[in-house]
């Protein structure tokens, strides 16, 4: 196909898997308020669990700026949901770096494929950034919110900005493990039902 | 009782402003109040659109949270119980008035509607259409997986084995796939209706700001405003 404009069904591609990637991040995000800890976890959890849809994804596009469009979408729906614009251009970023590496291999080699769904799974690092950035003011604004001391201790003992660069990494690391993990199970169940 | 039909435009600006204001942490009682007003107005909306059932919903499980928030938990409330505790009625107050403007927002909004709202605010295709989809999704998704769930309670498997990895496996699967059939209808159906044409669009839908609109933006810009004097200036 010479035709590299994005048609109206790939723009609802898009939109259906964003839904999707955020559905799966709002269950995550759920069990966060159990343990602080697992917020920090979420880097292992939500690029795992997402992969499977993402790779799902990733055998659907054949152009550039649809992995784009989905991470502008994420930073909206990040606004809304209240997590604040500080991890939206991070989030952009990621999104169009992924893409832009997906596409030297024409979003074919799996290689790339499992690389750039690594970049974009940083885009989970990106929601905590009000907590690194505010640190002081964030953890005085939950403890006046009502959070429990015991809480942000060990909310700010997991994330901090020390840590962030291992969250990073574990991130990016998860993203590309999960990218394989996404494409053993999308195999298993989809390649040999004939959806893609 | 009277309906009032609001533009687009203004939900979204609602939207914005609700989220913000959220977004800041509440301390001082005027801070909650604001907080408060702003999220009394999306359920009252809700009412004249005769949305009662969730309105009623909403505002319960908005209130409980509160008072438990006030009342019966403090920093010094430690232990896993009231960690619990404190983390739900946390999210439910922090995050309650987002998703109450948003759901409204979604229920009450055609996607024609939001899509001239869209074109007229000179959105690229590329967002707004992927942006309707995802709105239009989050219904479908929960319906789905209702479905889904269902199923799996007919064959008796409830929580797959008890492995974590097959609980995630037999609910997202089946899922992926509804969504993806789903996804093909819906892109069949845009593309009969001319989505994607390289024509501007026409809409059955005239917009226009009206008192109701100006009102309410009015409304909401005094309250960010406020919240933002107290919060920063003051």
């Amino acid at each position: 196909m010479n035709d590299n404009k994005l048609k109206a069904k790939d723009f609802i591609t898009v939109g259906i898997f964003t839904a999707l990637l955020f559905v799966v991040e709002f269950a995550c995000g759920m069990l966060g308020f159990i343990h602080p800890y697992i917020v920090a976890s979420y880097v292992v959890m939500i690029p795992l669990v997402g992969s499977i849809p993402m790779m799902l994804f990733y055998t659907k596009i054949e152009k550039f700026g649809m992995i784009t469009i989905m991470s502008v979408l994420l930073a909206i729906i990040m606004f809304v949901t209240g997590m604040g614009w500080l991890g939206a251009p991070l989030i952009i970023a990621a999104g169009v770096i992924a893409d832009l590496i997906a596409k030297k291999s024409n979003y074919k080699s799996m290689k790339a494929i499992a690389l750039s769904h690594g970049v974009f799974c940083l885009w989970v690092c990106a929601n905590y950034f009000p907590v690194i950035v505010t640190s002081e003011s964030y953890r005085k604004s939950l403890i006046d919110g009502g959070y429990s001391m015991e809480y942000c201790d060990n909310l700010f003992r997991a994330i901090n900005s020390k840590t962030i660069i291992f969250l990073l990494i574990l991130c990016f690391v998860f993203g590309v493990i999960g990218a394989y993990v996404g494409k053993s199970v999308v195999k298993k169940h989809f390649e040999k039902a004939g959806i893609v | 009782m009277m309906k009032i039909s609001l533009d687009p435009r203004t939900k979204l600006f609602m939207i914005f402003a609700v989220s913000f204001i959220v977004m800041v942490n509440a301390v001082t009682p005027f801070e909650w109040g604001i907080r408060i007003a702003v999220t009394l107005i999306p359920i009252l909306l809700m009412i004249t659109e005769g949305k009662y059932a969730s309105a009623f919903r909403f505002s319960l499980l908005y209130a409980a949270a509160l008072i438990l928030l006030k009342f019966f938990i403090s920093s010094e409330s430690t232990g896993f119980i009231s960690a619990f505790l404190v983390g739900y009625c946390g999210i439910v107050a922090q995050f309650m008035p987002a998703m109450i403007t948003a759901w409204y927002v979604i229920r009450t909004t055609k996607i024609g509607e939001f899509m001239s709202a869209m074109q007229k605010m000179h959105v690229p295709d590329g967002i707004s259409i992927s942006l309707a989809v995802v709105m239009r999704f989050f219904p479908t998704i929960k319906e789905e997986y209702g479905s889904i769930c269902d199923a799996m309670k007919m064959r008796g498997i409830s929580f797959g084995g008890g492995k974590v990895t097959k609980m995630i496996e037999y609910r997202m699967i089946p899922l992926l796939f509804s969504c993806v059939s789903i996804g093909e209808e819906l892109s069949a159906a845009a593309v009969t209706r001319g989505l994607g044409a390289p024509v501007k669009r026409s809409s059955p839908y005239e917009l226009r700001m009206k008192a109701a609109d100006i009102i309410t933006i009015a409304v909401f810009t005094v309250f960010t405003g406020l919240f933002i004097t107290v919060k920063y200036i003051r």
